[in-house]
């Protein structure tokens, strides 16, 4: 009947709960409550296992339809609750009519027809089973359907699992947080009541399962009718209880008479170590013996244990200074602002561990509260700390300074600014260039503008303008008295009209000679034409160049000179013949971009500046002599000693590189002294000096005396800086050249000044 | 066919080993590894290149030779703390299961290692173990004042007061202390033993602030390999001088507090207790040794003098029956043997004068650490009596009629306590006459006097003169006041010039309302305006400067003036300037010659005299503020 009841609560939550009780008050069910609604087909199971023979033709389809149906309620479940619940009730009270009238088993059930209300088809209602007490499934199935998941699944939805026939188990009422404390005060049973997790209801622990949780709790056996110390029953010992017959007939061994030979050796190798004093009672006592202070150093020893080199001892701690007295000279007391700044700084960067205190008397002095750190510190640094040996040298670091002779013994050398060039506008001067007597100076600047100027006066005596693109350089020949300008895409040639007419008409026969004699015209080779368009006055004759010359160098003889356009490739480097108007290339092919070439003074070899390295090549033989690798990153500048036998190269990464051509293809000497880029290097062509110019806007002069004697390294002074021109946007000083006879020299600059320099 | 080279079997990849590596190698735990590290020495070494000695890792780690650590792994304490980590797990297990009598029986068998062999190995000589000891002495010292806590077992501390003491023994009967500094540390010590001076740092008696950062099983390690070092040193020093040790300890003395009294020196063949210091003797009368030793103890400062030395010894035996010597005295009969030693060691330092306190007798009052004061006194030759208070075992009580000296620490000498025939002085006058090597006149030390600084011996003020370091006027003398006069003077003139300079610019405006203002003014001079007077040619900087006189608020007449003033000025000081100027340059080119190692190298050197002299400028500058308003308040 319990069953039955519980049944009948399903639908309704209250109700069950009534009837739960009901259940404890009947004291019949142990373990969880059966909520189980019976249901058709375990009825069918159970009356096959009840041995009923009579098959059920319509299971099949039945069940089919019914599982139909089944869905479909669930489809529409909100809808039709009430319905089912009335059917329910009324499948129940047909059931208990039947349970009143014969057993369950003598009877199979005939399925009910019933018209479904959701589909309007009629439809088979099996009656519901009644498990009683003792089938298996009354007692065995849980009520709950989920199996084993946390029940906090559920904790969202109103039901807590399924039945057997899929419908939901609805979640019990539950007391809020109040009504629990309210219980726990007045229940005076809340204390053995337990949740029960399949149904989450609260379940009243039974006398019999408090027990049970007790024991096992104790550790003890769970049966409590068990009973550990039963006396042991002597099966086969005892009086009346021996065996007659020995088991084997075989005679016992003389060795389980006779004491054993091995155990007697064993025991005998104790004894005999114990007398021998081998074994003692409490270990060897032999170190204990040993005093523990003893003449460690005698002398007999003292050979013997500088076998591996002790470790190097520990420095010393530095001993106090004034400063760490406790009543020091009132100068070492530190000021408000001292104390600050040692208390922001880092305790490791603190110069001393320690602020300088005053005492009036010692009885003042408080303990030190990092005495004890301060051990400590130094013993981490004892056993931490990388011991290195280290030479202090203790010597004036004047002496590390190189004794050089002093600048006014290597007189003469320019110092001052004698004449200032202003050029018109402000125009970046680019180059500059020392007519071969060293009366005339000759300017280039960024307009295409080209000046001559009378050197010792400041005058401008001459210009013309070549173009509007810069002018790339000027030089003016070695032995007549004409110069040649680089511009874009050609090289002119000018007899500047201020000179005397006899040097004129000498320039003019040497370059034009050659128009006479028009030699065979190359293809692809420069083209020597007299200047068409006059360009200025003076202005004798063009060659047209391919790409951007920078650079032009004379050959000492003033017959040849070499173009250079970096942008132009292959084609970058000319070697142009004046006396005939011949052009060539020498170069079929170069190696990096060509930056700056120069002549040899004194042999016909030929000097070739790429970014990185300079190529010396011999033009005789056509082959390259040797390639020297000043270290430098970006070449700007280049410059021959007189004699031939040295070389300068100045880069825009700040460094000026000193070659003995001699001596190899590394420098001799690379320094470093000007704060940004070197923008050209010149050898003085009379004096044993040169001239560096930097963008910081400076001429740093050098006295550099190269001996004879091979021995003998070549002696650099710097004896000046000439300072005078101004930085523009970055730009300094462009250009220094020196007069070909005195120790002037000029330098031209980005503020539009060309200044020469005197002694 | 050539031998194929690996890749970290040459070179610096197998010539050193990181910590871990090392570990591993040995089989001992980090904390066994540190043991032997700090027993034996070890210390890390940093690889010319850590990545290759790292086998192309950088990542952070410490290095030591692989042959320190193949040196390590024949360790006999490396035996020892295995058979030591064997014995643990073995008691642990006895313990765990309750076999007590196993236990105990095992317990007495503990492996100790013990570290002769160390010590004979790291100091090879003796004068190498004497060398070192300073730190074990300053360690020994600090735990001798710990208290007793469950990390320090009361044993160790007890045993480190008792080297102390021993310590101090030998040096009070030698008369090896040297130099003594009252720092706000504690209290510095510099003996010579050996020809070694070795210092150490003895703690005020206060307890000992303990942070929790510090790791005591590192500093117990160390005080393990302390104790034993200093023992055997001690024990060569006693026998050398021909003395038991250990010294034997009276322990009922010791419970008085008696200090290094507690223990009694004894002559290693006589075998006769030989107390230094009891009452006893000084019923005995005074030898004509005696004499002569305090004789000698007040030549030496003398001699210092530079007077000729024949001529002192007569003048100051007139002195010797004027001074308080005249009671029957007590050489210590130890101490007579001790005169030869004393000249056998040979104190290095003339002013170094071992009896300096022989004629005295001093009482040590209540309020003064008796340790440390007794410690200096006896070393010096004086005979100290001190109050009950600080101890058992005085010699000597207050009303005593022999004491010369009484050292106290007070605000004034309590009513009644004066007595004549004595000098009352503060603890600084022992040390201030140690390390000056004379007895320093007693009137600036007497209580309640301001005292004069007390200055560390252990500054070499002549060295410290030649390198540009700043030497206080206290211990520089004359010389150092002269200068500091000579500076003052120049100050003064500056500040005249620059007056007489206010004066001239106050006169030229005529047309000024405010000439006052205008002389402020003046006084910081607008950057502008010095550097267009610098260079007079320069119209931008002219214009410049009227710029800045115009919104000063100065009016063009009064910058006229100015101007003029300054260029005068600039013109006066310009062929100095340019002279120094050219020094410079000169000096500048001439650096470019130089090679890049030994510019850095001229750098280095250059930065570091710059900071040494900032530091003695700034000294200089406080020492003339002070004097200034000292002159101030005097005025």
């Amino acid at each position: 009947m319990a069953t039955a009841v519980a049944r009948a609560s399903v639908a309704n939550g209250t109700k069950r709960k009534v009837d739960d009780l009901n259940d404890k008050s009947d004291g019949t069910a142990l373990g969880p409550i059966n909520l189980t609604l019976s249901d058709p087909e375990e009825s069918d199971g159970e009356e096959s296992s009840g041995g009923e023979e009579e098959p059920f033709p319509e299971l099949d389809l039945g069940s089919d339809t019914e599982e139909d149906e089944e869905d479909e309620e669930y489809d529409s479940e909100d809808d039709i609750e009430g319905e089912e619940e009335e059917e329910d009730d009324e499948d129940e009270e047909d059931e208990d009519d039947e349970d009143d009238e014969a057993t369950p088993e003598s009877h199979p059930r005939a399925p009910k027809i019933v018209q479904s209300d959701i589909t309007g088809f009629p439809k088979k209602v099996y009656p519901e089973i009644d498990a009683v007490y003792d089938s298996d499934s009354s007692t065995e199935e849980d009520p709950n359907r989920i199996g084993n998941v946390p029940l906090h699944w559920y904790d969202d939805l109103p039901h807590i699992g399924y039945d057997i026939s899929g419908k939901r188990v609805m979640r019990p009422a539950k007391g809020d947080e109040l009504d629990k404390f309210l219980s726990t005060v007045e229940d005076p049973t809340s204390w053995s009541t337990a949740v029960d997790k399949s149904t989450g209801a609260q379940v009243q622990l039974t006398p019999e399962e408090l027990e049970l949780i007790g024991r096992l709790a104790r550790a003890e056996n769970p049966d409590g009718d068990y009973d550990p110390y039963e006396p042991t029953v002597e099966w086969f010992t005892g009086p009346g209880k021996e065996m007659t017959m020995p088991l084997t007939s075989r005679p016992e061994p003389k060795s389980r008479f006779i004491p054993s030979k091995w155990e007697h050796k064993k025991v005998m190798k104790i004894v005999r170590a114990i007398r021998q004093g081998r074994i003692t009672p409490h270990g060897p006592v032999t170190a204990a013996q040993q005093p523990q202070y003893y003449a460690l150093w005698s002398t007999a020893d003292e050979a013997e244990a500088s076998r591996r080199p002790p470790p190097l001892p520990a420095p010393k701690v530095r001993l106090p200074t004034h400063s760490e007295s406790y009543n020091p000279p009132k100068e070492y007391l530190p000021t408000d602002e001292e104390r600050k700044e040692w208390e922001d700084m880092d305790p490791e960067d603190r110069p001393e561990n320690y602020l300088p205190r005053s005492h009036d008397t010692l009885r003042h002095v408080p303990a030190y509260e990092d005495f004890v750190k301060e051990r400590f510190d130094r013993q981490l640094d004892l056993y931490l700390a990388p011991r290195v040996r280290r030479v202090k040298l203790n010597i004036d670091p004047e002496s590390l300074v190189p004794k050089l002779p002093s600048p006014k013994e290597l007189r003469p050398f320019p110092v001052a600014q004698n004449v200032v060039f202003e050029h018109p506008g402000k125009a970046r001067v680019r180059c500059v260039s020392w007519s071969m007597d060293g009366e005339w100076v000759a300017t280039g600047d960024e307009r295409g503008v080209v000046r001559c100027w009378e050197a010792e006066v400041g005058k401008c005596v001459w210009e013309g303008t070549f173009g509007d693109q810069p002018v790339g350089a000027v030089e003016w020949c070695p032995k007549y008295n004409f110069f040649l300008i680089a511009v874009s895409g050609a090289l002119h040639l000018v007899i500047p009209p201020f000179l005397p007419p006899a040097q004129r008409a000498a320039a003019h026969t040497y370059c034009t000679s050659a128009f006479a004699t028009p030699s065979a015209p190359v293809p692809d080779a420069p083209k020597w034409t007299s200047a068409k368009p006059l360009l200025a006055d003076g202005h004798i004759l063009t060659v047209s160049v391919p790409g951007n010359p920078k650079q032009l160098a004379w050959h000492a003889k003033g017959d040849y000179f070499a173009s250079v356009a970096p942008d132009a490739a292959a084609k970058a480097v000319w070697i142009h013949q004046v006396t005939k108007h011949h052009s060539q290339s020498p170069f079929r092919k170069v190696k990096g971009t060509v930056q700056l070439v120069s002549f040899h003074p004194k042999q016909p070899h030929f000097f070739v500046a790429t970014q990185k390295y300079v190529r010396q090549y011999d033009l005789v033989n056509q082959k390259l002599l040797r390639t020297l690798t000043p270290g430098l990153r970006w070449i700007s500048s280049l410059s021959i000693h007189p004699s031939g036998e040295h070389l300068i190269v100045g880069s825009y990464d700040r460094k000026l590189a000193w070659f003995d051509l001699e001596m190899g293809t590394r420098p001799f000497r690379v320094l470093r002294y000007h704060s940004r880029a070197l923008r050209s290097v010149a050898f003085s062509p009379a004096h044993p000096l040169f001239a560096s110019a930097s963008d910081d806007g400076t001429v740093q002069i050098f006295h550099a005396t190269v001996f004879a004697d091979l021995m003998t390294d070549p002696r650099i002074v710097p004896v000046k800086v000439l300072r005078g021109h101004e930085v523009r946007e970055g730009l300094g000083v462009l250009g220094v050249r020196w007069h070909p006879r005195l120790s002037w020299c000029v330098s031209v600059g980005a503020d539009g000044r060309a200044v020469l320099w005197a002694n | 066919m050539a031998k194929i080279q690996r890749r970290g079997k040459t070179g610096a990849a197998k010539m050193y080993m990181t910590r871990t590596h090392a570990v591993r190698k040995l089989q001992v735990s980090l904390a066994d590894f540190r043991r032997l590290c700090i027993l034996k020495g070890m210390y890390p070494v940093e690889p010319r290149s850590r990545k290759k000695a790292n086998k192309g890792s950088t990542a952070p780690a410490s290095f030591y030779h692989a042959k320190d650590i193949a040196y390590l792994a024949h360790e006999p304490v490396l035996r020892k703390l295995r058979e030591h980590k064997a014995f643990a797990k073995k008691l642990a297990r006895a313990i765990g299961r309750q076999e007590w009598f196993d236990a105990k029986s095992l317990e007495a068998q503990e492996p100790k290692y013990r570290l002769d062999h160390v010590i004979k190995e790291r100091y090879p000589t003796f004068i190498d173990a004497v060398r070192d000891i300073d730190d074990a002495l300053c360690l020994v010292h600090l735990f001798a004042m710990l208290p007793a806590n469950d990390r320090i077992a009361p044993e160790v501390i007890e045993n480190c007061a008792r080297l102390a003491a021993e310590w101090q023994l030998y040096v009070m009967r030698t008369h090896a202390l040297r130099k003594v500094f009252l720092s706000i540390k504690g209290i510095y010590f510099q003996a010579e033993v050996m020809g070694q001076s070795v210092t150490w740092l003895v703690p005020y008696m206060f307890t000992q602030h303990v942070p929790a950062d510090v790791d005591f099983r590192i500093m117990l390690t160390f005080l393990e390999l302390y104790q034993t070092l200093l023992g055997f040193v001690l024990f060569k020093l006693y026998t050398d001088e021909n003395l038991v040790y250990p010294p034997p300890l009276d322990q009922t003395k010791d419970a008085a507090a008696a200090g290094v009294g507690a223990f009694t020196l004894k002559e290693a063949e006589a075998g006769l207790d030989i107390p230094i210091e009891t009452p006893v003797q000084e019923a005995k009368g005074v030898s004509a040794k005696d004499v002569r030793k305090v004789l000698e103890g007040i030549e030496a400062p003398a001699s210092t003098d530079g007077a000729p030395e024949e001529a002192q010894p007569e003048s100051m035996a007139e002195e010797v029956d004027e001074l308080p010597v005249e009671q029957p005295s007590k050489t210590i009969p130890a101490l007579d043997g001790d005169v030869e030693m004393d000249d056998s060691l040979a104190p290095s330092a003339p002013s170094v004068n071992p009896s300096l306190f022989a004629p005295f007798i001093v009482y040590i009052s209540r309020e003064v650490t008796r340790p440390s004061f007794e410690f200096v006194l006896r070393s010096f030759g004086a005979r100290v009596g001190w109050a009950p208070t600080l101890g058992s075992g005085s010699p000597y009580t207050e009303d005593d009629e022999r004491i010369t000296h009484v050292v106290m620490d007070r605000p004034q000498i309590p009513d009644g306590a004066i007595r004549t025939g004595r000098h009352y002085v503060q603890p600084q006058w022992v040390v201030d006459c140690v390390n000056k090597g004379r007895i320093l006149p007693e009137g600036m030390y007497a209580p309640g006097q301001t005292l004069p600084p007390h200055l560390s011996p252990f500054v070499d003020d002549e060295k410290v003169r030649e390198m540009g370091g700043y030497v206080p006027e206290e211990a520089g003398g004359e010389v150092e006041m002269a200068d500091e006069e000579e500076e003052e003077e120049v100050l003064i003139g500056e500040d005249e010039a620059d007056e007489e300079e206010e004066e001239e610019l106050a006169e030229a405006p005529k047309a000024m309302a405010k000439p006052s203002k205008a002389a402020k003014s003046a006084k910081a001079l607008p950057p502008a305006l010095v550097a267009a007077a610098a260079d007079p040619s320069d119209a931008s900087l002219l214009r410049a400067a009227e710029l800045e006189a115009e919104a000063g608020g100065v009016s063009f007449a009064a910058f006229q003036a100015q101007l003029k003033a300054e260029i005068r000025k600039a013109q006066k000081t310009a062929p100095v300037q340019q002279r120094k100027k050219e020094g410079k340059e000169e000096e500048s080119m001439a650096k470019i010659m130089m090679t890049n190692k030994k510019r850095k190298l001229y750098e280095k050197m250059k930065y570091g005299n710059e900071k040494r002299k900032d530091e003695t400028e700034k000294l200089e500058r406080k020492k003339a503020a002070l004097k200034k308003q000292e002159k101030r308040l005097q005025a």
